[in-house]
């Protein structure tokens, strides 16, 4: 992809390394992210004010970011990758400590500009530190058991952090991220099936606590399974998300109601509609082809980091290159999923669309370590 | 797989042969080791990032297929009706004996708030002040602000559900109630009771009685193993109220009440031979369906089961049965009816009497001195006794909770002074509903009947017998004579061979001594006399007619009238035929009684 060819071997140097950016990935980013804006103006109502011009602002930063990481040689942030996951794993911690004390139900930090979900940021140094391990690790004993389990364990431990918050769908996001860098490490099938088998008889076990005194989900998300389960049974309750975001997704038909027509999301019909549930005022305004196209963004980016991963020879680089595009994947898949009736309600956001300080920067963040691994990468 | 020795023996060998150094031959096969180990290593690599690949585009299409089947559905509205079912537990319907609603169910809502889905909070609070005046806005803010649930009220009107629904908040939503509602409004205030809500949940909640029938039937009504009726409710529970009477005797004693300046009234209609309560009315009364809030409420207490009052000359004929079933006198017995002293108590009418009279003249003309040396002649143990078997002594014993606290205010002791208060109705006091059961069973034939609620109460059986038939059918004769020629003329109507005896009791006044000015005024009867169906209690609470440039307070003036006009529209509704008067079977004759 880089429109420079260097000499064999050799990581361009200086600001030569723009030329050797990811341009593709870059390009298609700011795509996605301009629709956001334009979804954003929509939503409320022709205005910048109060989502997209802060989103806008949020984006630039996000960018500065971006950059600012990718100029950064690759081996520094492999050798920051355990450091920052220790760093990330004391902010939830501190979170946590700090939520429960005074707070309320808190899961940020304020930094002034921008809230900082640690969780946020969890999502991706969980990837550094296990796309470091890996790299670290004899590709002998990536399968033995005692060197499965400590991967495991560093998953396990920010999982039960943010599950105690309590945010089901971030915890799973988590999981299927840590299991998306070591599925590509090589580590033997048969754990996976293990721990398919394992998550179903989890899940038993949960619906079996219902109404127990061991009971492990809150009340209200039991309600959003069964709804999701049949959304049918309780249109006005708590099926209300995702029976008013289909009704709007149909009614966009082919082309959509234009920019600004959305009836459904207009009229505060759908509650969240600037953040987990955007993707519905899209389609309801622009329609099947606004959807597709979103989604054909989307496909693309993740089709350029594979293949980004694919072509680079390091492998902390690939593992973290296939590791950021995987997240960045599940949560656009999982988005897509709750919000067509799919998946239950879990509180994703659409990555870079959906409106939200921590999401985008942190996601930033993200696609500047992959950047750094693109230009970085040995020759 | 056969790994290839580091130092092959014959290459080893070969080497030494050519002078070359074998360590080199070591080196190069540990290269090519790892080379391949890390060629596996990147092919195992790309093939799972190629079958990682192929999982996004298998996602990747069925999110396709499935915004597709979107794309082409029909837009449509959700259905509601799941929301709307009515709610699990459903209270019985309560009717009277032919069937008329009495008490149903409505189905309302409830409005609470879930916070977490909510738009705009802060427009809510303000919009839901805005529909209901008596909430605070900023107190609404706050209670959203702290994102719990709650609920805002257990049951509002159409029209307010409405209005919170045009809020457009997902956060605000309703739970169906049944909510009980009353259609007969006043007529059945006091007898039907009150419920009230227990156990409120998002999709339910338990309506349980709080007061009358509705209380005292609870477990019945709300008995989810009731028989299922026809049209899929649980089956009615129905009253031996019946509502045309009912609703009757509440407008005469409501314009009675007006006319007669009287504080309270109260009424009763008893069917004789079963006690089955056909009307019962307590003024004033108050709307069910807004019932007072504050249990002091002066309205919400049942005058009709719940208050004892002293009754007066309504008991006489409790005297006469007394003395006719010891055989120590007949109706045509005569009575030295002149006042007397005894134990330091003068013993004397209001207004003059001939010196004797027959027993029947006694009550027609309601002779206190009479009355008072027939009950000194058959003694206190022979009174004691027949108020007991009339039921005196214990509570009514109708359905109803707060008359199962009316118990009697009986004499402290049965001394003589007593013995004479009590034999014309002062000393004891009774509800009207004590003394309707006790002139049913005094003229039904002597059968003891107990006052109920319940339709399908049975006729008294020779099992409950407590007077004999012979006296019962006097004291239907005298009752009779009583209002043909004696107190209770204003009570007649022609046709309907009306009964009764009036009875004015002196209210204590402040001072703790009977007040004349304040009466407490009782028509006791029964219709038609000779085979009575049906007993009427009406009583006035300090009523006063102007009449001849007098203020009368006796019951004759007051509630005589009121009587009649009850019988008068109550009989038709009733079934009872007017007939013509039979010939009396036999003239009065007058026999001397030892005195």
């Amino acid at each position: 992809m880089s429109l420079h060819d260097p000499a064999e071997g050799r990581a361009p140097a200086g600001f030569l390394r723009l030329l050797h950016f990811n341009w593709a990935i870059l390009l298609l980013l700011i795509a996605v992210a301009a629709i956001g804006f334009v979804m954003l103006i929509s939503v409320a109502g022709g205005s910048l004010q109060p989502w997209a011009g802060r989103q806008m602002l949020r984006f630039g930063i996000g960018l500065a970011l971006m950059f600012t990481v990718a100029m950064i040689h690759v081996r520094f942030w492999r050798s920051l990758s355990v450091a920052a996951y220790l760093g990330s794993l004391v902010l939830l911690v501190a979170v946590e400590l700090i939520g429960s004390v005074g707070m309320g139900a808190q899961r940020w930090i304020d930094l002034g500009f921008f809230h900082l979900q640690p969780s946020e940021l969890m999502k991706i140094t969980l990837v550094m530190a296990l796309a470091r391990y890996y790299d670290w690790l004899e590709p002998e004993l990536v399968s033995r058991p005692l060197w499965v389990a400590v991967p495991v364990a560093m998953t396990l431990v920010p999982m039960a952090l943010v599950l105690m918050q309590p945010d089901l769908g971030t915890a799973l996001l988590l999981a299927a991220g840590a299991a998306m860098v070591m599925f590509l490490a090589g580590v033997s099938l048969w754990y996976f099936a293990a721990a398919g088998l394992a998550a179903v008889a989890l899940v038993a076990a949960v619906f079996a606590s219902q109404g127990t005194s061991w009971q492990l989900l809150h009340d209200y998300q039991f309600r959003r399974i069964e709804t999701f389960l049949d959304p049918s049974t309780d249109p006005l309750g708590a099926g209300y998300h995702i029976t008013q975001s289909t009704i709007a997704m149909g009614s966009g038909g082919l082309t959509g109601r234009g920019f600004m027509q959305g009836t459904q999301s207009r009229l505060n019909f759908l509650p969240e509609k600037h953040t987990d549930f955007i993707f519905t005022t899209l389609a309801e305004e622009f329609g099947f082809v606004g959807a597709l196209a979103l989604l054909g963004l989307y496909a693309l980016i993740v089709i350029f980091g594979l293949a980004s991963a694919l072509t680079n020879r390091d492998r902390y680089g690939a593992l973290l290159t296939g590791g950021i595009t995987s997240t960045f994947f599940l949560y656009f898949a999982v988005n897509m999923a709750m919000v067509m009736g799919l998946a239950p309600v879990v509180g994703v956001p659409l990555p870079l669309v959906s409106y939200g300080g921590s999401a985008m920067l942190v996601l930033m963040g993200a696609f500047g370590l992959l950047q750094s691994a693109h230009v970085h990468r040995p020759r | 797989m056969t790994r290839r020795p580091l130092r092959p023996l014959a290459g080893v060998i070969r080497a030494r042969r050519m002078g070359e150094d074998p360590d080199r031959i070591e080196a190069h096969r540990r290269a090519e080791r790892l080379q391949a180990l890390r060629a596996a290593e990147r092919r195992r690599a790309e093939w799972r990032l190629t079958l990682l690949g192929f999982g996004i585009v298998v996602a990747f299409a069925a999110t396709f297929l499935r915004m597709a089947a979107i794309a082409v559905s029909e837009p449509a509205e959700p259905a509601i009706a799941a929301a709307d079912s009515p709610p699990a537990i459903a209270r019985a319907d309560i009717t009277d004996r032919n069937g008329r609603l009495l008490a149903t169910n409505i189905l309302a809502h409830a409005i609470f708030s879930e916070p977490a889905w909510m738009v705009d909070p802060d427009a809510a609070a303000e919009g839901l002040a805005r529909i209901f005046p008596d909430l605070d806005a900023e107190e609404l803010k706050a209670r959203f602000a702290r994102k719990r649930f709650f609920f805002l009220r257990q049951a509002v009107t159409p029209e307010q559900m409405q209005a919170v629904h045009d809020l457009g908040e997902p956060g605000l939503k309703f739970a169906p109630r049944e909510v009980r509602v009353y259609p007969a409004g006043r007529a059945l205030a006091h007898v039907l009771g009150a419920t009230g809500i227990r156990n409120a949940d998002v999709d339910a909640a338990e309506l349980r009685g709080t007061a009358g029938v509705e209380l005292w039937f609870d477990d019945e009504l709300s008995d989810p193993a009731r028989p299922i009726g026809p049209d899929g409710r649980p089956q009615p529970l129905a009253l031996s109220i019946d509502l045309t009477a009912q609703v009757a005797l509440r407008e005469i004693l409501a314009a009675g009440m007006a006319r007669t300046r009287a504080r309270g009234a109260a009424g009763v209609v008893l069917d004789a031979r079963t006690g089955a309560i056909i009307a019962m009315v307590s003024l004033p009364d108050f709307d069910p369906n807004r019932r007072p809030r504050d249990p002091a409420d002066p309205r919400l207490f049942n005058r009709a089961a719940q208050g004892v009052y002293e009754l007066g000359s309504t008991l006489k004929p409790v005297t006469a049965a007394m003395v006719m079933e010891r055989g120590l006198a007949g109706p045509d017995t005569m009575v030295d009816a002149t006042p007397f002293r005894w134990a330091g108590m003068r013993v004397t009418d209001i207004h003059r009497m001939p010196p004797r009279l027959s027993l029947a003249r006694v009550i027609a003309e309601s002779s206190n001195p009479a009355t008072a040396r027939l009950a000194i002649l058959a003694g206190a143990r022979a009174q004691r006794d027949i108020l007991e078997r009339l039921g005196f002594f214990g509570v009514s014993g109708v359905e109803l909770p707060e008359a199962a606290q009316a118990r009697p205010l009986l004499p402290p002791r049965w001394s003589d002074p007593y013995v004479i208060t009590v034999s014309f109705g002062h000393g004891i006091a009774v509800t009207p509903l004590h003394l309707a059961a006790a002139y049913a069973t005094m003229t039904n034939g002597g059968l003891r009947v107990r006052p109920t609620l319940r339709r399908e109460a049975a006729p008294a059986t020779e099992a409950d017998r407590v007077l004999p038939a012979e006296v019962s059918r006097q004291l239907r004769a005298m009752l009779r004579l009583a209002v043909t020629e004696g107190t209770g003329k204003a009570a007649d109507v022609p046709g309907y061979l009306v009964g009764g005896k009036t009875g004015t009791a002196e209210k204590i006044g402040p001072d703790g001594r009977y007040d004349p000015k304040r009466t407490l005024t009782t028509f006791a009867g029964i219709f038609p006399a000779d085979d009575p169906a049906y007993v009427v209690v009406l009583t006035l609470d300090e009523a006063s007619v102007e009449a001849h440039g007098r203020t009368w307070r006796t019951a004759g003036w007051t509630v005589a009238p009121l009587a009649g006009e009850t019988i008068r529209r109550l009989a038709p509704i009733l079934g009872v035929r007017p007939r013509p008067e039979p010939t009396p079977e036999r003239a009065p004759t007058l026999i001397k009684v030892r005195n």
